[in-house]
């Protein structure tokens, strides 16, 4: 009897216990039973798979012995898969020839003989032939590009920080990065006993201006071009300056041939630039990264290392961490020269926020160094014509008087908006604010009160939040969601027919009544000039 | 990663939607199976977008429970044990009480009441740890929003977050709202009656006053139903069951009968929270941890007697697999036992060389694993047209009326009782106001003795219970097709954070002038939504859940 009865066992158990049976004649008794029993055609197969696999192991024929002339070229081949012994393999060849003298035969175990040889020799390194003489007849696209295989061993210092400005401002990133560059470039002098430096990059127009802030933010030099042309981010002009800046610049500080490493901001133009910049230099790019560090790596790629087998210790990598598949996992990027080709500077681009914004020194001293540098007029060729400004939209926030209004303007929406208005227009400096739930609803609007029903003008969590020192709430109930954006309001005074709604409890004054009639009356009490003795009349208690 | 069949995108063997209990469980047997399996979750966390009455059963007629698949399963993810089970059937202040052991008990290993952000999380985390052996893994904040098909047949899903993904089984466990069960055509939301909703408040309650009050020790728990006429002749009923350190109060009602009768959940909620029943555990304390609402599928109508579609299998409430017949309210057990059966089915079929095979593997799996029978019980189907139609619940209505009836109760009594307790007789529970509402008002009208206590707890308004909860607001994701009153009017009520009169709720009511006319409209507002769907099912929608991690984000469930 079989140790396995498979008419008791389902095909899904039967598949994995069936490996571990290698007995053909239990397999055959097992065979018989299920032909007996329900007969399944997917367990007879299964069966009859595995004692064709055991059975064939039987065949197994000794390959020195094996009669070559009862054998075809593909059973040859299988044959002499297993077979590590050239002398065995020598032998195979000689009765080959001796008896049919396939051609086919013989270059298998040729081929055989040949790799054993190969194997026993000593690993010797591949000599190396540049790729355009390697592949002459390839149009290799880097062919004309002057410095790839053109940097070996080159000389490599100092971390590059492209500051981006906005409306001659630093932009928040450009602080962060520089926060952290001093960060890893002190860590890095101690631990390499180096003295490297940040330089931190500004081009533009009046970018002069932002120096200081770039050494107080922890630059130990600023380089900076200025240009009127330079106002907007143009990518040619841009990755050629910083280009020449770091490679081609000569100048008493930079004895090296380009910067260890470089920093970019992950912002529209900085990935813009960090590519162009990164390609022309002949180097990668890590790009949207949320963490740097820099230390010694392990690798044993030969690529990397030249010779297969062997690893390596590289000095003084970036480490560029960057997040994956919606920030499920991290990789860590690595920028490493290879055999016959450097890659550096080993940059980076940076996801804003990802570092802390340092506190400035303002006493921190560095050195200014200014560009100055004629720029070709053929950089400018791509002229910008128009452009759009992002519609900056409706700032409720910074108003003296803000007049919020809510669903209960729904009896006549139209009216209530013009009410709001006409309210809004005795300040000086005031405007309109309305709930989520006038700028949801299905009111019908006239066409001349229509464009102010926008989300712009929301207030509470979902919209704006703002503290004028006087907030009129007319007909708002006082959600938590509007709450939130109106309560560290001065004065708020509301307007509500019912005396149980929530605006009362956080409100300084409340006015029991329609907005529809209490609106207008406070219009005019504010046009008399008496709006402080119209409010005493209204309010009702609070 | 394997070939792809759709070069060009990702591919995974397995592919789960969902990391509930039906999807942890398909997500857990495939792995151990071996399979390569992504599981997806739109919720920050998985739990987040859960509700559940709060009764996790583990049957022993079961082919997979949850303690299979996750053996630490009691010990970390849930509540209490529900070891004692009882209807109360109310008519005003009279209450009867049956106990109801032997049908809880009934085919039952063990029960225990859970709270699902903590039970789901949990069992994410140990999915995550299985399916990253496999050469996948679990990923949440995408939402799946629909079906990749090559040449009309489903190959992968497409996400709002990441490119589309390829899979030789794609597990649908995306909930009762399921867009993919939509997407291929298995499921709708047309019909009310097919429908429960829930809502839920979970009440803050110390260790110490549970076990005091439920006369219970620190490992013990109870559940308690509720029955009669305290929800205004809106068919359902209510329930209580007791938690580590609060209580999980709810209330159920048929969706067509909340449509019905304009019935508000929330104050059919606070109509069982303010039962001087209550008083007896909540004694004047009430502090509501969270307010929740969720549509149930009624599985002797809605269970899809074949869920799957080529690579696509459908799993627990995705698949209507709830079952709810009278007290008997089961649904996360179906949902382990469907992700089990599921995963099964795929891997023998691959076993056999034909992976596409594995729907009609898993649907016959269903009914040989006795699956189906429970959730569509044959002889509700046999006894429904005659049950539920007008002439027959007349007739019942006017017999339980009469001085016939009413002896007939009290001198069977303890027959009702027992009838309660047969999982045969409550198999063809009809579902009419008689069942649900004037049977057990009966009862307590003619056995029950009257509560004498007070019960002044001031449950939260719509409102505040609204503020309380957390939400990430993105873009609208329910659209209303239709405005008019006639079309959609219905949400304004049986939405469970609208109201009538109330303006901060998802749906509103509204007169608008046109053309010196007037007309009612309803608006909506997506802000407050907890994407429970019942709009979808009561009003003319185009109804999708919120992208990952955007909406309601629920920490009890």
């Amino acid at each position: 009897m079989p140790d396995i009865d498979p008419t008791e066992h389902d095909i899904a158990e039967l598949g994995p216990k069936i490996k571990d049976v290698d007995d053909e004649q239990e397999l055959e008794e097992m065979l018989a039973m299920e032909k007996g029993g329900e007969g399944r055609a997917p367990v007879i197969t299964l069966i009859e798979d595995r004692l064709e696999k055991v059975g064939g192991e039987d065949e197994e024929v000794d390959p020195s012995e094996a009669d070559l002339t009862e054998m075809t070229i593909a059973d040859i081949a299988n044959m002499i898969r297993d077979v590590d012994d050239i002398e065995v393999l020598r032998d195979i060849l000689e009765r080959e020839k001796a008896g049919k003298d396939r051609k086919g035969a013989k270059s298998q175990i040729e081929k055989k003989i040949n790799n054993l040889e190969e194997d026993d020799g000593e690993e010797t390194e591949v000599e190396y032939v540049p790729p355009e003489e390697k592949y002459p007849d390839l149009d290799h696209p880097t062919n004309d590009k002057q410095y790839v295989e053109g940097t070996v061993d080159g000389e490599y210092r100092d971390m590059w920080v492209y500051c981006e400005t906005q409306r001659g401002e630093l932009i928040d990133v450009s602080r962060e990065m520089l926060g952290k560059a001093r960060e890893l470039m002190d860590t890095y002098n101690d631990d390499y006993d180096e003295s490297e430096d940040v330089i931190a990059v500004l081009i533009g127009d009046g970018v002069g201006d932002l120096t200081e802030e770039c050494l107080a933010y922890g630059a130990d030099r600023v380089v900076y071009h200025e240009d009127s042309r330079l106002e907007r981010f143009r990518h040619k002009p841009y990755t050629e300056i910083f280009c020449h800046m770091c490679r081609d610049w000569e100048v008493e500080w930079r004895d090296y041939h380009e910067p260890r490493y470089t920093v970019f901001p992950a912002t529209n133009n900085g990935r813009d630039l960090s590519a162009l910049v990164q390609g022309e230099l002949d180097s990668g790019l890590a790009s949207d990264c949320s963490g740097l560090y820099i230390e010694d790596a392990d690798i044993s790629n030969p690529a990397k290392t030249g010779t297969p087998g062997e690893t390596k210790t590289f000095g003084k990598i970036l480490h560029m961490k960057r997040p994956d598949f919606s920030g499920f996992e991290y990789s860590t990027i690595l920028c490493i020269d290879k055999p016959h080709r450097d890659f550096h500077p080993q940059g980076a681009s940076v996801i804003p926020g990802s570092f802390e914004i340092p506190e400035a020194e303002p006493e921190r001293e560095g050195e200014v160094v200014e560009h100055d540098t004629d720029l070709p007029e053929e950089w400018f060729q791509v002229e910008v014509t128009e452009y759009d400004a992002l519609d900056e939209g409706v700032d409720l926030t910074g108003h003296e008087v803000i007049v919020a209004l809510g669903r209960g303007i729904g009896d006549d929406p139209t009216q209530g908006i013009e009410l709001g208005l006409d309210l809004v227009d005795q300040f000086e400096d005031a405007d309109l604010g309305l709930s989520r739930g006038v700028i949801t609803a299905s009111y019908q609007f006239d066409g001349h009160v229509e464009q102010y029903i926008t989300e712009e003008r929301q207030i509470g969590e979902s919209g704006q939040v703002v503290e004028p020192d006087v907030y009129i709430a007319a007909g708002i109930s006082g959600a938590v969601q509007h709450k939130v954006g109106m309560d560290e309001s001065d004065t708020i005074i509301a307007v509500n027919e019912n005396p149980d709604a929530d605006i009362r409890d956080f409100s300084d004054y409340y006015i029991e009544g329609d907005l529809f009639q209490v609106l207008p009356r406070l219009t005019d009490a504010l046009e008399e000039g008496e709006f402080a003795r119209a409010l005493q009349q209204e309010v009702s208690d609070d | 990663m394997t070939e792809t069949p759709t070069d060009e995108y990702e591919h995974y063997e397995a592919v789960v939607v969902g990391a509930g209990p039906g999807g942890a469980a398909a997500a857990a047997a495939l792995a151990n199976h071996g399979v390569e399996t992504l599981v997806l979750e739109r919720g920050v966390d998985a739990g987040s977008k859960n509700v559940s009455g709060g009764l996790i059963y583990a049957e022993e007629s079961a082919p997979y429970t949850i303690d299979d698949l996750f053996p630490d399963f009691r010990e970390e993810a849930t509540e209490r044990p529900a070891d004692e089970y009882y209807i109360h059937n109310v008519a005003g202040r009279n209450v009867k009480t049956f106990d109801l052991n032997d049908i809880h008990h009934h085919d039952t290993e063990w029960c225990d009441s859970v709270l699902r952000r903590k039970m789901d999380s949990w069992l994410a985390e140990q999915v995550h740890g299985m399916t990253r052996e496999t050469g996948g893994g679990l990923l949440t904040n995408v939402r799946v929003n629909g079906l990749l098909r090559e040449g009309g047949e489903i190959v992968g899903v497409t996400c709002d977050e990441l490119d589309p993904i390829t899979a030789d089984v794609i597990v649908a466990a995306d909930g009762v709202n399921s867009e993919l069960a939509r997407d291929a055509g298995l499921m709708d939301w047309e019909e009310p009656e097919e429908w429960f909703q829930g809502v839920k408040a979970v009440v803050d309650m110390d260790p110490d006053a549970i076990n005091e009050r439920f006369g219970i020790d620190d490992d013990e728990g109870v559940a308690h139903l509720f029955a009669g006429d305290l929800f205004d002749g809106v068919r359902g009923g209510g329930l209580l069951y007791t938690n580590e350190d609060s209580l999980s109060i709810g209330t159920v009602f048929h969706l067509d009968s909340i449509a019905e009768e304009k019935a508000e959940p929330h104050e059919l909620l606070d109509s069982l929270l303010t039962h001087p029943l209550l008083d007896q555990w909540l004694q004047g304390e009430y502090e509501e941890r969270e307010y929740a609402a969720k549509l149930v599928p009624d599985s002797k109508k809605a269970a899809h007697p074949s869920p799957h579609r080529g690579r696509l299998l459908l799993v627990g409430d995705a698949a209507g697999q709830m079952q709810a017949q009278g007290p008997i309210i089961k649904g996360m057990n179906h949902a382990v036992t469907a992700g089990g059966l599921a995963a099964e089915a795929y891997q023998e079929a691959k076993a056999r060389g034909n992976p596409t095979n594995a729907g009609d593997l898993y649907e016959q799996k269903l009914e040989t694993e006795g699956v189906m029978k429970k959730l569509r019980p044959a002889r509700y189907r046999y006894s429904r047209p005659v049950s539920e139609s007008g002439l027959v619940t007349g007739l019942t209505n006017g017999l339980l009326n009469s001085p016939v009836g009413t002896a007939g109760l009290k001198l069977f009594g303890g027959l009702v009782e027992r009838a309660f307790n047969s999982p045969f007789m409550l198999g063809m529970i009809p579902d009419t106001r008689f069942s649900y509402v004037t049977m057990p008002t009966r009862i307590g009208e003619v056995l029950g003795t009257p509560v004498t206590a007070e019960n002044d707890i001031e449950p939260p308004e719509l409102d505040e219970r609204i503020g309380d909860l957390t939400y990430d607001v993105d873009d609208p994701h329910i659209e209303v097709l239709d405005n008019s009153f006639e079309a959609s009017g219905t949400a304004v009520t049986a939405c469970p954070v609208s109201a009538k009169d109330f303006g901060g709720g998802c749906y509103r009511e509204e007169t608008v002038q046109t053309n010196g006319g007037e007309q009612k409209v309803v608006s909506l507002d997506t802000q407050p939504c907890v994407e429970c769907g019942t709009c979808a099912v009561v009003a003319d929608t185009h109804w999708e859940h919120p992208p990952g991690g955007k909406g309601v984000e629920y920490k009890q469930g």
